[in-house]
């Protein structure tokens, strides 16, 4: 009985064995390395368990995590990485024997020490973004983070983990990313601890220097909490084109964007044709449109944290192909532009003929406008992704500008078309089902490796039609007159000397 | 006391209550109460819910007209609602309130609403009797994993498990959920292979002859213009294909659906026969 009782780590290392290997190692490898198969095409790749080092923790800086940080990203995942959630598949036991198992491959780091949990006071009273601001400065957060936080600081394009892999800093404007969670607690807790293995110090230095004093290390954690929207946007599947009375907005800055209803289409590797591409930096596009009833204005937006090509990149994408070697072969050694392709259904309106959403094919072909940062549009047809025909007088016009790690392009184009073989008629009323493709040249991305969509759709909206208005209040007047009718005739049997129990002729309903 | 009994007692109130249960379990109850016992379950649209209270409303009227004394107790209280004096306020209210919600309802029903056509899907499309596999003739009917009868297992599964790996968690996820990391960008969702409904129906031909030919070698009815499946022939081998089919169903731990194994139907060449479960009887 005594040997039940004793379950000491090695045996709850061997149960952990039995789960890792099912569950783990197909990604992290067998012996805890990091390189299992799947680790070869996954950008951040997966933890290496054999060094002991690891990003997320309560611990400070260099020093091995807790159990419980371990047990907290096995069960939550790692947002924006392959890593999911354990929570739902494993038990609590199996994934305290897994912690164990994990631990053994770095024997040497978990031995001796004692993991202890860095003291995280609570936040200080009320908000002081702009205060987290001017020391997001002081501390030079935008050297890597952006003047906007969306990854495209000077530094950015050197930077590489322990291992020499390019590694980007966090997008701060979609905090859903976040690897160790969006929370103001959880930001505050990175600047304290730092992610060991990445470029991200700890901030602890500029507090023990009186650098900074804590609180304003708060404020810091609630200023990058405020740059990513309340929640994570979620995509519908309908975007809407609001009919404009007033003339139309045709740059990417012009104010009457910021009244209009932003779309979020996610995107994700082109990982359907030859050659594939795991690790697309474009993670979706903000769409957002409108119409008079002749012209439509599309704006669509999305981080890149480069304005490629652009030669301090040069050094990323060195880094870039010398990680991503075995995926569908070798990238490309010079920097291309960067791309982004709005393709339409040439018959919208036809439900049985819509293309393959990946550039159609010879049989059913698409409508696309390539757009590239050279900069550069062109308008036609293509039987396939990158098969492209150009169209003979093509009617859409552009204008983009790159701001602060952001493209923002407005495309315009008439609603009518002489063509209606190739081009699909945008008719106000029906839904045009359109997808998107973005790629950032400064990481090897070109016309094929790139982040792409599924269909989605535009639809134009028509002015209301009087019917929505005539009907409801038809429909009161009806109701309401049924109602006095109903209740006149009650009455009027009561005094003619009806009693209220000899109601068979009166009709409820 | 003596009230909530006239109350409950009451045909009227009876129908009240009855149709007030039928809305919560219409709208809440089906949405919450099958996932406390592990089954998920969604919202019932707005439309739906509609259809089904007229339903109730109906079966509510039948039985309250079925007895008479019941029809006209139930009747009272309405007919009161009607002619007493002391009720001339809910009387007035009642003719206020109910056009203005049938006029709000109406107005629900005209409003424009931006909705993107309805696609009707067949989510298994029957498989054709045969493909061409990199330009070999593969019989689908009635053909089984070859692999369970050659070589080891513990080598097919490693195969397969470096083939999942390699080139399906992108979008069928760690846990073989169709939850993968990429998955959240492709409409429809990446198959669910540890739901019921997918592999645990299929043979494993069937599923050698959707990883092959991916969303393209959809059939019509299978909208093959939305399937984000690569055509994996183009990257895979028959055997590793085979594998990797192997390995979702070791990894799920369900059983592949069998081909009933009849002579005679194994000579039929025109592909017509029919797969069937271990618990069905022959077809």
């Amino acid at each position: 009985m005594t040997a039940v009782f004793a379950v000491s780590a090695p045996v709850h290392a061997q149960n952990g064995k039995v789960v890792y290997n099912k569950w783990c190692a197909g990604c992290h490898g067998d012996a805890g390395a990091g390189d299992g198969y799947g680790s070869k095409a996954m950008l951040p790749h997966p933890r290496d368990f054999t060094k002991g080092v690891y990003k997320i923790r309560t611990t400070a800086s260099g020093e091995i995590p807790t159990d419980d940080d371990l047990r907290h990203i096995i069960e939550v995942g790692m947002p924006g990485t392959a890593m999911p959630e354990w929570k739902s598949r494993l038990s609590a036991g199996e994934i305290g024997a897994v912690i164990e198992y994990i631990k053994s491959f770095s024997p040497s780091s978990f031995k001796d020490t004692k993991a202890k949990v860095i003291a995280i006071g609570n936040a200080p009273s009320g908000s002081g973004i702009d205060e987290g601001k001017a020391v997001f400065q002081k501390l030079e957060c935008s050297k890597c983070h952006g003047m906007a936080g969306r990854s495209d600081g000077k530094s950015a394009p050197t930077l590489k983990d322990d291992y020499g892999n390019p590694i980007r800093p966090a997008d701060l404007t979609e905090n859903w990313k976040f690897r160790g969670g969006s929370s103001v607690q959880a930001i505050y807790t990175r600047l304290r601890t730092g992610l060991d293995g990445t470029p991200m110090p700890s901030f602890q230095d500029a507090i023990d220097n009186k650098l900074i004093t804590d609180e304003q290390l708060w404020r810091v954690a609630q200023y990058v909490h405020s740059l990513s929207p309340e929640k994570a946007p979620e995509s519908r599947e309908v975007i809407r084109a609001a009919r404009s009375a007033s003339a139309l907005p045709t740059s990417p800055d012009a104010p009457a964007w910021q009244n209009v209803e932003r779309f979020w289409v996610p995107l994700v590797g082109q990982i359907i044709a030859k050659p594939r591409w795991f690790a697309p930096t474009v993670d979706g596009v903000w769409v957002q449109a409108l119409h008079d009833g002749t012209k439509l204005v599309l704006r669509v937006a999305w981080d890149d944290p480069s304005k490629s090509p652009d030669p301090v990149w040069d050094e990323f994408l060195g880094r870039m192909s010398k990680t991503l070697t075995d995926v569908d072969g070798p990238l490309a050694t010079q920097q291309g532009p960067d791309r982004l392709v709005v393709q339409w259904a040439q018959h919208p309106n036809d439900e049985s003929k819509r293309p393959y959403f990946l550039g159609g094919d010879a049989k059913m072909p698409v409508y696309v406008w390539r757009w590239t940062s050279e900069p550069r549009l062109e308008e036609g047809t293509e039987t396939g992704i990158a098969k492209f025909t150009a169209l003979p007088n093509g009617r859409v016009t552009q204008a983009a500008k790159y701001v602060d790690g952001q493209w923002q392009v407005v495309f315009t184009r008439p609603l009518e078309s002489s063509d209606t073989t190739q081009v699909p008629r945008f008719n106000a009323g029906h839904a045009i089902p359109v997808a998107f493709f973005a790629a950032d040249g400064s990481s090897g991305e070109d016309e094929i490796r790139g982040a792409v969509s599924t269909w989605y759709m535009v639809y134009l909206d028509v002015p209301t039609p009087k019917r929505v208005f005539v009907a409801p209040i038809a429909m009161i007047a009806l109701s309401a007159g049924l109602g006095m009718l109903l209740v006149t005739r009650a009455q009027r049997r009561v005094e003619n000397g009806g009693s209220a129990a000899d109601s068979s002729h009166t009709e409820e309903r | 006391m003596t009230r909530l009994r006239f109350v409950l007692r009451h045909p009227f109130w009876q129908g009240v209550i009855l149709l007030v249960v039928a809305y919560l379990a219409f709208t809440i109850g089906v949405q919450y109460v099958p996932p406390l016992f592990g089954v998920s379950s969604a919202p019932v649209p707005h439309s739906v819910v509609l259809q089904y209270m007229f339903i109730a409303v109906i079966g509510v009227l039948i039985f309250v007209s079925s007895d008479e004394l019941r029809w006209r107790t139930f009747k009272e209280p309405l007919y009161a609602t009607l002619v007493d004096r002391d009720k001339r306020w809910l009387r007035m209210g009642l003719l206020v309130a109910v056009p203005v919600l049938l006029g709000f309802e109406t107005y629900q029903q005209a409003r424009p609403r931006v909705d993107a056509p309805i696609e009707l899907r067949s989510i298994h499309p029957a498989p054709p009797g045969q493909i061409s596999f990199r330009g070999k003739t593969i019989q689908l009917s009635g053909l089984e994993n070859p692999l369970r009868k050659a070589g080891a297992m513990a080598d097919h599964l490693r195969e397969g498990r470096r083939v999942y790996y390699q080139n399906c968690i992108a979008c069928h996820g760690d846990h073989l959920d169709g939850q993968g990391h990429f998955a959240h960008g492709f409409s429809p969702s990446p198959a669910n292979f540890s739901d019921n409904g997918t592999i645990a129906q299929l043979t494993e031909s069937y599923v050698f002859w959707r990883v092959a030919k991916g969303g393209p070698g959809l059939p019509r009815e299978g909208t093959p213009w939305n399937s984000a499946m690569p055509v994996w022939e183009n990257y895979l081998t028959e055997d590793e294909i085979w594998s990797v089919v192997m390995f979702l169903y070791d990894q799920t731990g369900v059983q592949p659906r069998r081909w009933e194994a009849s002579p005679e139907e194994q000579k039929n060449p025109t592909g017509t026969k029919q797969p069937t479960t271990s618990t069905g009887g022959p077809k």
